[in-house]
């Protein structure tokens, strides 16, 4: 598993609030992510970018996939500024999931996007000098 | 950073024509879709059979095909990804003449700011300015630089200028002229880090006459 | 905030990183004191409350030390049967503290606020002022707090006040704005005691467009 510690977390944070934040909104679409219970933790920036991917990529029964404007978007963000780590293919990841031909209904995957924002949010209240 | 280059290999003996371009992008111009201008800087080009084509830093897809009106290229879209950079070339004939490597976030054109009104305020010897923006409703380009413009109208270039974040300006009546006819105007910028661009068009204009009295002492 | 799960209507106030106030509204079990457990880590033991706040002599909630900037996990019980069971990050909650000590710097036609920025990220200062002649208030904002304002006229007195948001992107939007500062008074370059109230008949002409 590849260590995020090398990553430039300031360049990450910026385009967090500027170009993810955007998009994880408006997938909430006014649901408030208190409204679900916060169940992803995570301790330091390099472990949070860990969460962060990991919850991004993962797939579940009830949320197969999230969408792809923010599968890109992380992907790319982490390839950009995290030196070495390759990203994952998404192209691949939807042929996987072609056999699970299921309409996914947006609200199975609120939870998941929510304990995201909130890992995203931990992410960015970060102090700059406290890794 | 934008760099130009041009695929030389592509047309070994053609003499280049100089197809620099320039281009600036419009983020959720109509509702979340975005737009890109592009064009020629020599008016002069022919660009009867030049295509430009956008590849890179977009989703779902690799590359856009621009569409034409007049002189100007354009591409609207939701695909842009808004991180790192794309890759916009001119094609002639499906073959790439020249390429720019840019970021279209780095690029951005606010809409001109509107709505644009001042209000004396006897009591207190000033002029409120208000105007409006279509950017505080936007999910990306939300902070922007305002530039106020306003002159006497009969001092061609005598443009008085303030920049400010805000959408909302007080003019003192004492810098003004009295019983004169004056011009305003304001246009916006990108104001982030992330987001930078260039500037919007005037706001049409506003046109004012000061009162002719004097200003009395204030308590 | 008022709980899906329940008829118990919670608040909680997460005092700028110090302390977190959990409070309900128990009114559907009146004559009940109700418990309040929590934990910090998921991986530890439910502990009671330390700290219970009492209105006539009812628990109606709990006043916790924040130690960190974690997810805070809580069960709000009738006895041993469980009302409300849930999990937040406490800076969901985040009200900051209010800013003190406004410093002024005049120039031409603008004045330069600032105070001392609070040790957290992505706030947002927010700085009112309004003159004698303006019956509202009037914002401007900075990441930090150092903001400047312009057009404002040297000549007029003018209340300050400034408080502290936070950015939804970092906090979310169930934050509360810290309350604000007092206000400062200045004319003039200086500070005064206060500034003359006007009774104000507002005469505003639309200048000709």
């Amino acid at each position: 598993t590849y260590n995020f510690a090398d990553c430039d977390f300031e360049k990450i944070r910026e385009k967090y609030q500027k170009v993810i934040f955007p998009a994880l909104e408006g997938y909430m679409s006014g649901i408030k992510s208190t409204e679900s219970n916060h169940t992803v933790y995570c301790g330091d920036r390099p472990g949070c970018l860990a969460e962060i991917k990991h919850l991004t990529f993962s797939s579940t029964q009830e949320c197969p996939l999230l969408a792809k404007e923010i599968l890109t978007k992380t992907n790319a963000i982490l390839t950009h500024h995290c030196p070495g780590y390759s990203g994952i293919q998404i192209n691949n990841t939807q042929a996987m999931k072609k056999r699970k031909k299921r309409e996914v209904t947006a609200n199975k995957c609120l939870t998941q996007v929510s304990n995201l924002i909130e890992l995203w949010r931990h992410f960015s209240r970060f102090r700059r000098n406290k890794s | 950073g934008e760099s130009g280059y041009a695929q030389n290999g592509d047309f070994e003996d053609a003499e280049l024509d100089d197809y620099s371009f320039s281009c600036y992008s419009q983020l959720e111009v109509d509702g979340s879709q975005h737009l890109l201008s592009c064009a020629f800087e020599d008016p002069d080009v022919n660009s009867t059979n030049l295509e430009f084509e956008i590849c890179g830093a977009l989703l779902e897809v690799n590359c856009l095909n621009f569409s034409k009106l007049q002189e100007t290229y354009f591409v609207k879209t939701k695909k842009f990804l808004l991180i790192g950079d794309s890759k916009i070339c001119v094609k002639l004939g499906g073959k790439h003449i020249t390429c720019r490597k840019m970021n279209i976030v780095k690029r951005v054109k606010p809409e001109a700011p509107f709505d644009i009104r001042v209000i004396y305020r006897e009591e207190a010897n000033d002029f409120v300015v208000t105007f409006n923006t279509s950017h505080l409703q936007k999910k990306y380009v939300k902070d922007l630089m305002h530039e106020v413009a306003y002159r006497q109208e009969k001092n061609e270039n005598d443009w008085m200028h303030v920049n400010l974040s805000s959408t909302k300006l007080t003019l003192l009546q004492r810098k003004l002229q009295p019983d004169a006819m004056y011009e305003i105007k304001v246009r916006s910028i990108p104001n982030t880090n992330y987001f930078e661009g260039i500037w919007s068009e005037w706001s049409p204009s506003f046109h004012f006459r000061t009162p002719e009295t004097t200003i009395g002492e204030m308590d | 905030f008022s709980d899906p799960g329940g008829p118990l209507h919670l608040q909680i106030i997460n005092f700028n990183f110090e302390t977190v106030q959990v409070t309900w509204n128990a009114s559907g079990y009146s004559g009940t004191n109700l418990t309040f457990l929590y934990k910090l880590r998921s991986n530890e033991m439910y502990g009671q409350c330390p700290n219970y706040i009492l209105q006539q002599g009812r628990t109606a909630g709990c006043l916790l030390e924040a130690e960190d900037d974690g997810i805070l996990y809580f069960s709000i019980r009738n006895g041993t049967q469980p009302l409300l069971t849930k999990s937040q990050w406490i800076s969901s909650y985040l009200k900051p503290d209010s800013p003190k000590d406004l410093n002024f710097q005049w120039h031409e036609e603008a004045v330069t606020v600032t105070c001392s920025d609070l040790p957290h990220n992505d706030l947002l200062y927010e700085i009112q002022f309004k003159s004698t002649f303006d019956t509202e208030w009037q914002s401007e904002e900075g990441t930090t707090c150092n903001v400047t304002i312009v057009g404002v006229d040297a000549d007029k007195c003018y209340f300050f006040r400034a408080r502290v948001k936070t950015m939804e992107s970092t906090y979310g939007s169930d934050t509360y704005p810290s309350d604000w500062s007092e206000v400062a008074h200045q004319q003039r370059g200086e500070r005064r005691d206060s500034c003359q109230e006007r009774k104000l008949f507002p005469r505003f002409i639309l200048v000709s467009g």
